[in-house]
């Protein structure tokens, strides 16, 4: 407890990534120091390339580090071993895709308590978690639509339900607005804000939107694998 | 996992990045040190698993034999069940001793397992090379079969102890694998079903096709898909899109591998069945022709006091008939026809307590036997003989009566009230030797038992008759018994010498008497077992197929998944769930289609030659624990099969499925 008093939220500590491929090394992060605390809400903007999804990646736990390390609330998360890492990922973090990778076969409502059976939550209430998400995210009345019958807007807020459900300290989105419209994307942007403000979820939003990053709180650039 | 670390090995040396900058401080300076000691790769193999992994490979194949003896001998349990308690408690020490293994690598526990059965291979090695191994007591059984028998017997052994050790480790991994007991199948069982989208109108279909032999089935499916391709080429002409609903591949080759197991288990019950028939009636008239064992003494013409002993032997508990016979061998003949036959004389009174054979009767009475004037005249005589046959001299006594097979009646073209001239080599003494006794007869009954070999070779004739001719006095060969219980033949054959007090009496049971017939038999059916379970391995690698068809497929999904805090147990039980329903579904299939063929069978019979196979219809035996055993071998192969697959699935990186798009 006292190591987290004294540490930020999440401290990132020269977070590196690089890919052999074949005799080739390919380092897409080259050392990234970040601290974030309890309720930021963080743009993180680049080129195509720049390790923007990595970066995301490696904080989600999604991949290992070549080096560095992430620490949450002062605990280096990849000791935790790959069972530990599946249930911190359940618990405290929450993705968003770009593409939203929602479960083609299942409704939004399965979808959305998917997180949440996955942690052994009972289907009752695991339904009446994700029906409340779902209505936060303004599609109450879409519950039983499969991805496939909803907008590109309306299934990223799916996803945005589906990442919530389980109430994340941490939220991740990779480019939630990437495939959407300017008017849909803002309204995604708008939503990311009013959950920020509401719930006080802390979010990292990666985004190639320099207009919708601008108005964010605090604004990160990565360029060839380095915060600038 | 394991080469990005390697990556990060080579690059640790360099310390913090010249990058370290605000956040950086000197509390932090160690820090990738400690990174790159925190997360190591789990040990790729653990000495307690394999330790644990030995014990159950090698204390299942020791346990089985163990069991076998205390359940066999000690609780005297019938054979089959007690040799199925026996594999079910060596299969049951295994799979707790590879549950184990698995909890303490937290792991399958592959590479331990296999290292345990190469050492079983090793040691079979040994063992056949090394002759006073083959010796030891433990052996003799297999020894006496040979040494390929010794070895595959024993590498079959180490295999299906290595394979119960492997199910038991998967099964502990899948429900304590995250470091909790987690026995929930919930949402993998939802995913899972999804994948599969077996409709009960899918499964309906393809039980349909099936049922109906595939071929009209699938017939009626080519006819379908024609016409949609029809249609669809017009719609193009037209110009317009015709949009057709696919079936997607997984699916196609979901139910692909439904039917494969169901045909397997179909195979294997309905062959089995017949093969179970086939001994059954075997048995059946085997032991209804035969005695279920006889007393018998050294030496000969010593048992004469044998209406004592019959009395006293009917006192034996477990026996429940009794009857003398006296046994020679001789030829018959009528007219031109000549054949060698096995004679016996025997006690008209008494034999029905022992054997069928006077229910066997098909024409003429067995009890014309002892009173042979009541033989009616046969309607064909021979010529030469047609005057003394057909009208015997007043106050002559009338030929005595002889009982032929339906098949040697045949052979030497005789019907009740015929004669037949019996010939015995050891006769009179004449002045060149012993001279054959020869003595005219008349055929009183021919009997029908089913068995060529009895029904080609037997004959009999009432017991002061045969010895009378054979000049023996008033002993006979020995005693024919019926026992109440026909499996515990041996025990009860046992007390009876017992009870006679040993010497010179001497006894066979039944078992015994036809072991080479039975142990044939015994040996033909687990080679058709084995042949058979061919189909279901196959079945079970279309499962494998299958599922590494819908790995890929979902690799995406299973990404997902994993973000969403799916653990690698998880993800597995998802894909074992698909393929134990895959091998449930077609277990079912073919429990219901090998039932409903061997009724039908039964029922309805199929003809069969019986020159040939002297039995007039298919005969088949439905055996519960047999169709047990078919559906405990079908699920366990399909779900190992799911395993490889499973694994591969669990061990995606996320981030690969992620970015495959």
């Amino acid at each position: 407890m006292s190591a987290a008093a004294r540490s930020p939220f999440v401290r990132i500590e020269g977070l590196a990534k690089t890919y052999l491929m074949g005799d080739r090394r390919l380092e897409v992060l080259r050392g990234i120091d970040l601290d974030i605390s309890e309720g930021d809400l963080v743009a993180l903007t680049g080129p195509s390339g720049a390790g923007k999804s990595t970066f995301l990646h490696l904080v989600g736990t999604l991949d290992v580090p070549t080096r560095g390390r992430v620490l949450f609330e002062g605990e280096d998360v990849f000791e935790r071993g790959e069972e530990g890492l599946a249930s911190f990922r359940n618990l405290t973090i929450g993705f968003v895709f770009q593409s939203h990778h929602l479960l083609p076969e299942f409704s939004a409502l399965e979808n959305t308590m998917m997180p949440a059976l996955i942690r052994r939550v009972s289907r009752a209430e695991a339904r009446r978690r994700a029906a409340e998400m779902l209505g936060t995210v303004g599609l109450g009345d879409r519950m039983d639509h499969r991805p496939g019958e909803l907008s590109g807007g309306e299934q990223q807020r799916v996803a945005l339900a589906r990442a919530l459900c389980l109430g994340p300290r941490l939220l991740l989105a990779d480019e939630p607005t990437g495939n959407l419209d300017p008017q849909t994307a803002e309204g995604i942007h708008a939503l990311l804000s009013d959950l920020n403000a509401r719930l006080g979820i802390t979010a990292v939003v990666v985004t190639h939107n320099e207009r919708l990053a601008q108005a964010l709180p605090r604004r990160l650039r990565i360029l060839e694998g380095r915060l600038v | 996992m394991r080469e990005r670390r390697d990556t990060f090995t080579t690059g640790a040396t360099s310390g913090p990045t010249p990058t370290s900058t605000p956040t950086s401080t000197p509390a932090a300076v160690p820090a990738p040190a400690a990174a790159h000691a925190g997360h190591p790769a789990p040990p790729v193999f653990s000495k307690r698993a394999f330790a644990l992994v030995l014990l159950g490979t090698f204390g299942a194949a020791a346990v089985a034999p163990l069991a076998s003896t205390f359940f066999g001998d000690r609780l005297a349990l019938p054979g089959a069940l007690a040799t199925g308690l026996a594999a079910l408690s060596a299969a049951a020490f295994g799979a707790a001793l590879g549950a184990a293994a698995a909890v303490v690598a937290r792991r399958l526990a592959f590479y331990e397992i296999a290292a345990a059965a190469l050492l079983w291979a090793g040691a079979v090695a040994v063992v056949t090379v090394v002759p006073a191994a083959r010796g030891s007591a433990v052996l003799q059984p297999l020894e006496s079969q040979g040494t390929l028998v010794v070895v595959l017997g024993l590498l079959g052994a180490g295999a299906l102890a290595a394979t119960s050790v492997f199910v038991g480790a998967t099964l502990a991994y899948l429900a304590a694998g995250t470091g909790r007991l987690d026995l929930s199948l919930s949402y993998e069982l939802f995913v899972a079903r999804s994948h599969l989208r077996l409709s009960p109108r899918t499964i309906g279909g393809l039980f349909a096709l099936v049922v109906t032999g595939l071929v009209p089935g699938l017939l009626v499916a080519l006819a379908w898909s024609l016409v949609r391709d029809a249609k669809e080429r017009r719609a193009y002409r037209r110009g317009e899109l015709y949009a057709r609903r696919r079936m997607p591949a997984t699916l196609l080759m979901t139910l692909i591998s439904i039917g494969g197991v169901a045909l397997g288990v179909w195979a294997l019950t309905v062959v089995l069945s017949v093969m179970s028939g086939f001994e059954a009636d075997l048995k059946r008239k085997i032991l209804g022709h035969n005695a279920h064992g006889m007393v018998l003494t050294y030496g000969q013409n010593e048992f004469d006091d044998w209406r004592g002993i019959r009395e006293q032997v009917l006192g034996v508990k477990g026996v429940a008939g009794a009857t003398p016979f006296l046994y020679n061998e001789v030829m018959l003949s009528a007219g031109q026809n000549l054949t060698g036959a096995i004679l016996k004389g025997i006690d008209v009174e008494t034999v029905g307590s022992v054997t069928d054979l006077p229910r066997n009767v098909e024409d003429g009475e067995l009890g014309w036997l002892p009173k042979p004037d009541r033989i009616p005249h046969g309607a064909r005589l021979p010529e030469d003989e047609a005057p003394r046959a057909g009208a015997p001299p007043a106050g002559a006594r009338p030929l005595p009566g002889l009982v032929l097979g339906r098949e040697l009646a045949r052979s030497l073209r005789v019907f009740v009230g015929d004669q037949v001239n019996v010939v015995s080599p050891f006769g009179d003494l004449g002045p060149a030797g012993p001279q054959p006794k020869a003595r005219p007869f008349r055929v009183a009954a021919i009997f029908y038992s089913g068995m060529y070999e009895y029904d080609s070779k037997f004959a009999y004739m009432d017991l002061a008759e045969a010895q009378r001719f054979f000049g023996t006095g008033d002993t006979v060969t020995g005693l024919e018994l019926k026992v109440q219980d026909v499996d515990a033949a041996r025990a009860v054959m046992g007390r009876v010498v017992f009870a006679l007090g040993g010497w010179p009496f001497r006894a066979k049971d039944w078992g015994e008497l036809n072991r080479s017939l039975f142990s044939a038999l015994q040996m033909e059916k687990v080679v058709m077992a084995v042949i058979l379970g061919f189909i279901v391995l196959v079945a079970s690698f279309i499962i494998i197929a299958t599922l590494i068809m819908l790995v890929l497929e979902k690799t995406r999904e299973i990404a997902v998944l994993k973000s969403m805090g799916a653990g690698v147990p998880s993800v597995m039980k998802i894909f074992v769930a698909e393929g134990v329903i895959i091998g449930a579904v077609g277990t079912a299939f073919g429990l219901i289609l090998g039932y409903g063929s061997c009724l039908l069978i039964d029922r309805v019979g199929i003809p069969l030659d019986p020159e040939v196979y002297y039995i007039s219809n298919l005969p088949v035996l439905i055996e519960p624990a047999q169709f047990a055993l078919v559906t405990l071998a079908a699920l366990a192969l399909s779900y190992l099969a799911t395993i490889y697959p499973a694994t591969k699935a669990a061990r995606l990186r996320p981030v690969d499925g992620l970015r495959s798009e």
